[in-house]
């Protein structure tokens, strides 16, 4: 479509291969799901999916739709947002993945509500709901800037899944001037008092920001309602607006014969020879057997490799795709910290989604500034217990927290996405623990490199710089993380990494990886999309059969892209 | 106090004592109820509204106004101790009290969790128990017998040192100790119906979301109240000697 048509359509085109949203009720939020098929544990399905997140529902959805049979195994609850959802920051604290988890390293990452889902639909269900697209040059840092890694894959092979799942989620921006230059399938959402005031404070420090790129549709998209700008996006979208893939994605799956197996716990991912035959999994406190001519595990960067780490047997004594010592590895998460600013006039930054306006002037290497790769500016809208750590971040307690606490409404803040590179030492291994499953829990260590601590301190003064220029009264500041990105990373060849440029695990031909643990480097831009594209990919080249399960060595599978 | 929070001398960075305003100079609360009853929204009650929030919202916020939970998890003594300590880091010196000792003992009792433990830390109900030991020790260090009996400068005194970590602790790591206690109360404390009136915070929005975006006075809905930016005039008339 040229880019006079895609303007002149924007908020009226709709998936040509994908019917969630008009397949959602018009009277309640629940995913319909009477007609879900049942498969028996002894049916081998074609496909075991493990995680109904990005990107377990993205490729079941895309394989549904080539005729597979497919088990999503979610291990937390199939959500009614009508009647389990609330409208309440602390009462969401269901949706997140608060199962026993130990970090440490010298700079440890806090995990649960932080970065990580619980439930069907995954950690995407509060995902603040930027959709920005990876740059090109996120592919291959290595070559470019001598940091990171090399992906096995092109940002031109990414591209068309972009784009696909940009209409799909729908994606709502102001044309976007910076990595690919692109448009979007929705016009941009009105700008909230709070974050105009961003706006003009990096425009007048010579920052450029744009609107969007929000998962959420301008308009109502199908039987999907309009936004209601109440700002709970991370608390979960009671209305159905912001996107996720329980909405997006698993209606029209479940439409096509996926089943959706909420509440059955991975336990392990069976094998026998070089191949997997199903995946063991706990239900109401019975363990079971699924079986399936193919296996993915989208568990995320935690529990993906924490769950091929706990399948450990004979041939594979370290873990499925561990020959190597490479499971686990080069986990990243993003700088994240964020500074309010105080202004005299109230601005109520809880008000509109939280994802609002961003630049990614900052996104590239510059080696003037002393470090490699870059960071995104965004802003952010913290309801009351959020914007309470960030007050208790800055140093305040007592009767100094409860006035700046009352002071609220006169505040907005923006939020730092910095790229940390990936590091071998920053890894998931197996604690001593247990969890109520009786399984190993996980452990994630991480520590900083001085180019990751080089890049948020230089974030954090052009925050400042921007807060100045905007003539802020006070500032507040929290150091934090956000996201997880890689742990059963991509490559080029076993010895460096965990699975092939297909996703599919080293060494067993039908065992794959689709979900953000395959992902090299982390750009410093939100991974929802890259997630959703990279299983959309993977989804296509299995459904076409480019890439087959079948028992040919890993890796020999013709490549057409 | 000045005339209209237009300016920023109320807050503790911008003073030039490094103290913030004394909070007794607000208005009373005239709506609803506060924490202390102060607060910058005295005709503002958040619950007026739940007849437009969704049952399951309106059910959930209703009871946590309502209920202070049995304590069950703490042992009397570490009560002793935490419940002036919460008092202290969250400045509740008067009734009405958001009841937050008894809220973060519910959270432990319904075995909640956050999904994470520092690998040199205890599970949290035990940091907890350890901090309360911690500030009795500290306390008998000081010449009291326990972090109780401490008058308010020097438990000020301790919670300073406790959150600038240089409390000492054999078995804490002392500033993640202060996190966690400081993040699980904040956690309950903001949460409460009361707390979203002081701050003027609009609390559950579905189904009716908001449509007033703006900044200041064109950004309040109708069923939002202006912030209060005169003095309490219990306070204010007799000392301008107008009575």
């Amino acid at each position: 479509m040229s880019r006079r048509l895609a303007r002149a359509a924007k908020g009226a085109v709709f998936p040509e291969d994908n019917d969630s949203a008009f397949l959602l009720d018009v009277h309640r939020r629940a995913v319909p799901t009477e007609a879900m098929p049942h498969y028996r544990d002894d049916d081998e399905v074609d496909l075991v999916i493990v995680g109904a997140g990005a990107g377990g529902s993205v490729l079941a959805q895309r394989l549904a739709r080539a005729g597979w049979r497919i088990v999503i195994l979610e291990s937390g609850p199939f959500w009614d947002p009508d009647r389990d959802w609330v409208s309440d920051e602390a009462g969401q604290h269901k949706i997140y993945w608060t199962a026993p988890r130990v970090i440490g390293g010298e700079d440890p990452v806090e995990l649960g509500k932080n970065n990580s889902g619980h439930g069907v639909g995954g950690s995407m269900v509060h995902f603040a709901g930027y959709t920005p697209r990876f740059h090109p040059s996120d592919f291959e840092t290595y070559t470019r800037d001598g940091v990171g890694a090399d992906w096995p894959l092109s940002y031109a092979d990414l591209k068309p899944h972009y784009e696909k799942v940009e209409r799909e989620l729908p994606v709502a921006g102001q044309d976007w001037p910076w990595g690919d230059p692109h448009s979007y399938p929705h016009a941009a959402h009105p700008l909230s008092g709070a974050s105009e005031l961003g706006r003009e404070g990096a425009r007048k420090a010579g920052i450029e920001m744009r609107v969007g790129p929000v998962a959420i549709p301008n308009g109502t998209f199908g039987n999907r309602p309009h936004c209601i700008y109440r700002g709970f996006c991370l608390q979960g979208c009671k209305v159905n607006a912001k996107a996720s893939p329980l909405i997006t994605h698993l209606p029209d799956a479940i439409a096509h014969g996926v089943e959706v197996r909420a509440d059955s716990h991975a336990a392990r991912v069976e094998v026998a020879g070089d191949r997997v035959t199903g995946v063991t999994y706990l239900r109401d406190g019975v363990e079971r057997f699924q079986r399936g001519a193919a296996v993915a595990v989208c568990g995320y960067s935690i529990e993906t490799p924490r769950l091929l780490l706990l399948s450990a047997t004979e041939g594979w004594e370290d873990g499925l795709g561990n020959r190597h010592d490479q499971l686990g590895r080069y986990l990243m998460v993003q700088g994240a910290s964020q500074v309010a600013a105080r202004f005299p006039q109230p601005l109520r930054q809880w008000k509109a989604p939280p994802p609002e306006i961003s630049s990614e002037q900052f996104y590239e290497t510059d080696l003037a500034r002393g470090f490699a790769r870059g960071f995104s500016i965004q802003t952010v809208g913290p309801l009351p217990i959020a914007w309470a750590e960030h007050v208790l971040a800055d140093g305040h307690w007592g009767r100094g927290l409860r006035e700046y606490m009352r002071d609220y409404n006169h505040w907005t803040t923006l939020g730092l996405l910095c790229e940390l590179l990936p590091q071998a030492r920053n890894r998931v291994t197996l604690a001593d623990e247990h969890d109520s499953h009786g399984l190993p829990v996980a452990r994630f260590d991480y520590t900083q490199c001085d180019n990751d601590r080089a890049n948020i301190a230089y974030g954090t003064k052009v925050l400042e710089t921007v807060w100045e220029a905007a003539e802020a009264q006070d500032t507040l500041t929290i150091d934090r993380y956000a996201h997880l990105v890689g742990g059963a990373r991509m490559g080029f060849r076993p010895e460096e990494s965990v699975c092939d440029r297909d996703q599919r695990v080293w060494g067993l031909a039908n065992l794959f990886v689709c979900d953000g643990s395959v992902m090299p480097t982390e750009g410093s831009a939100n991974p929802a999309l890259t997630i959703m594209a990279l299983a959309s990919r993977l989804g296509e080249r299995l459904g076409k059969r480019l890439v087959t399960a079948s028992a040919e060595p890993a890796g020999a599978a013709s490549y057409t892209s | 106090m000045a005339r209209s929070f237009r300016e920023a001398g109320h807050l503790p960075k911008q003073s030039a004592d490094g103290e913030p305003r004394p909070p007794e100079e607000l208005p009373r609360q005239r709506a609803g109820l506060t924490p202390q009853m102060h607060g910058r929204y005295p005709d503002y009650d958040v619950l007026a509204q739940a007849d437009h929030w969704d049952p399951v919202t309106r059910e959930l916020l209703e009871s946590r106004a309502r209920e202070v939970p049995p304590v069950t998890v703490f042992t009397a003594a570490e009560e002793a101790c935490l419940r002036p300590f919460l008092d202290v880091v969250l400045a509740q010196d008067a009734e009405p009290r958001i009841p937050v000792f008894e809220m973060v003992d519910k959270k432990f009792a319904q075995g909640k969790l956050d999904g994470y433990r520092y690998e040199d830390m205890p599970e949290d109900p035990e940091t907890w128990r350890r901090v309360a030991a911690m500030l009795d020790r500290v306390a008998r260090e000081r010449g009291a017998p326990s972090f109780a009996a401490l008058d308010d400068e020097a438990r000020d005194a301790v919670v300073d040192a406790f959150s600038e970590g240089e409390l000492e602790s054999e078995d804490l790591n002392v500033s993640r100790a202060w996190s966690v206690v400081m993040r699980g109360a904040l956690s309950e404390f903001y949460s409460h119906p009361w707390a979203f009136n002081e701050i003027g915070f609009g609390g559950p929005a579905y189904p009716r979301g908001y449509m007033r975006m703006h900044q200041g006075p064109q950004g309040r809905e109708p069923w939002e109240r202006p912030e209060a930016f005169e003095e309490d005039p219990v306070i204010d008339v007799p000392r301008r000697g107008l009575k």
